[in-house]
Order: structure tokens, then C-alpha cells, then sequence
């Protein structure tokens, strides 16, 4: 059940951005970002992420229960598809900051 | 296959995709605007990632209405399905309507806002 409600986090999250991006273009970037520094948002924010990444992990792990691989007489067991989409994760959350922040 | 059930597959694949999306691209949004940049952590010390992510036009526009779009479909989708699994069966429809409304006026809005924004619509 607690997957199923990180789903409500995903979707205020969603939300509460389309709002912010809202602010941008009319000129009104300070009360988007101001918004971003209300205390209540950042906690709500660091919740977001812990049940996303929950969200996340989960499915991971579902997805090696659903489909193991075959490798020879091995089968993969949940765990390591937990494993290499964690990597995954890391991989493409670095390669947007990366791309999109650093550069 | 009947209209309602081909309609119902698009649905539920639309969902999958949201959920990789959610899953693989929204944590480090969420991370970037949630929380790096209103603390000043690595790696938006001092500056906005909204801005930095659309400074990169087409592919930063791209970033954020797949991220936005994709999650907010997903999040909606899920929820309005764990409220009726929790007792609201008898308001499905009422609920699905609501959801999808949300979820279509939210894609465009977040379509709209960035389109608004100057040099998206600008060759590389």
C-alpha cells in the first residue's frame, strides 16, 4: 500500500512544478523560486523524493520477480535487476545534471 | 479487440511509460529544484536549475515536459486507481473523470509554459 501512495507524492510534485513554470514566463520567476524556498515546500519536497525513489526501487525489484533473466543454467534473481537499474538510476541522473546543469 | 479494451491498453501502456519516466528522470528533478537549489548543495549553488536546464533549449524543454507530463500522468493515474481499491469503487467514473481531466489540462498547461518560453521555438 505504501506503493501505491507514492504515486499521490508524484503527482503534487508534478503539480506544484507545472505551477512553478507557470510563474516563468509572466515574469514572476522571484515568487516561482521564493515558492521553491517556502520551508513547508522543501519538506514536502525531500518526503517527494524518499517515496519516488521508493516508487522506484520497488519496481526494480518487481521487474526481476516478473521477468528473471536466463544466462545459461542461471536465472537472475530480484536483487540484481535491483542492482543494475540503481546503477541505471545513477547513470542517467548524472548524465541530466551533467548535460542540462553543468555544462 | 473491442474499442473500450484497445482503448484501456493504450491507457495502462501510456501508465508503463510514466512509470519509467517517474522512476528514472523525477528523482533528480525533484532533487535539483526540491532541494539542491533551496539549500545550495551541489550541484545549483547559487543558481536556478530551471533556468540552467531551459537555457538548453530544445533538449532542457524536452527534459521537462517528458519528466512533467510523463510523472503527473503516472502519479494521477495510480492514485485515482488506489482510491477506488480503497473503498470508492461506487465513484469510479466520477474519479476517472476527474483524474483525466487533471492530467490533460496539466499536459498542456506544462506544454503551453514552456512553448512561452523564449528561443524554444529557435533553431539549434
Amino acid at each position: 500500500m505504501i506503493r501505491e501512495w507514492s504515486s499521490f507524492f508524484v503527482a503534487v510534485f508534478s503539480l506544484i512544478y507545472i505551477y512553478e513554470l507557470s510563474l516563468f514566463p509572466s515574469g514572476a520567476k522571484d515568487s516561482a523560486l521564493a515558492l521553491m524556498r517556502n520551508p513547508g515546500i522543501i519538506a514536502f519536497n525531500v518526503v517527494a523524493l524518499v517515496f519516488t525513489l521508493y516508487h522506484a526501487f520497488t519496481w526494480f525489484y518487481l521487474i526481476g520477480k516478473v521477468q528473471p533473466i536466463k544466462m545459461g543454467k542461471t536465472t537472475s534473481k530480484p536483487w540484481q535487476a535491483l542492482l543494475v537499474n540503481i546503477v541505471l538510476l545513477l547513470i542517467i541522473s548524472y548524465a541530466v545534471i551533467w548535460i542540462l546543469v553543468l555544462r | 479487440m473491442p474499442k473500450v479494451a484497445r482503448l484501456h491498453a493504450i491507457l495502462w501502456g501510456v501508465f508503463s511509460m510514466g512509470g519509467f519516466i517517474a522512476a528514472f528522470l523525477l528523482p533528480v528533478l525533484i532533487y535539483l529544484v526540491g532541494i539542491a537549489y533551496p539549500l545550495g548543495l551541489w550541484p545549483v549553488a547559487g543558481g536556478d536549475p530551471t533556468s540552467a536546464i531551459l537555457n538548453h533549449h530544445h533538449i532542457g524543454t524536452l527534459f521537462l515536459f517528458v519528466t512533467v507530463a510523463g510523472s503527473l500522468y503516472h502519479g494521477i493515474f495510480r492514485f485515482q486507481s488506489t482510491l477506488t481499491e480503497l473503498g470508492l469503487a461506487p465513484a469510479k467514473r466520477a474519479l476517472e473523470a476527474i483524474g483525466y481531466l487533471i492530467i490533460s489540462v496539466g499536459i498542456l498547461a506544462v506544454a503551453y509554459y514552456l512553448l512561452l518560453n523564449p528561443g524554444v521555438l529557435s533553431l539549434p
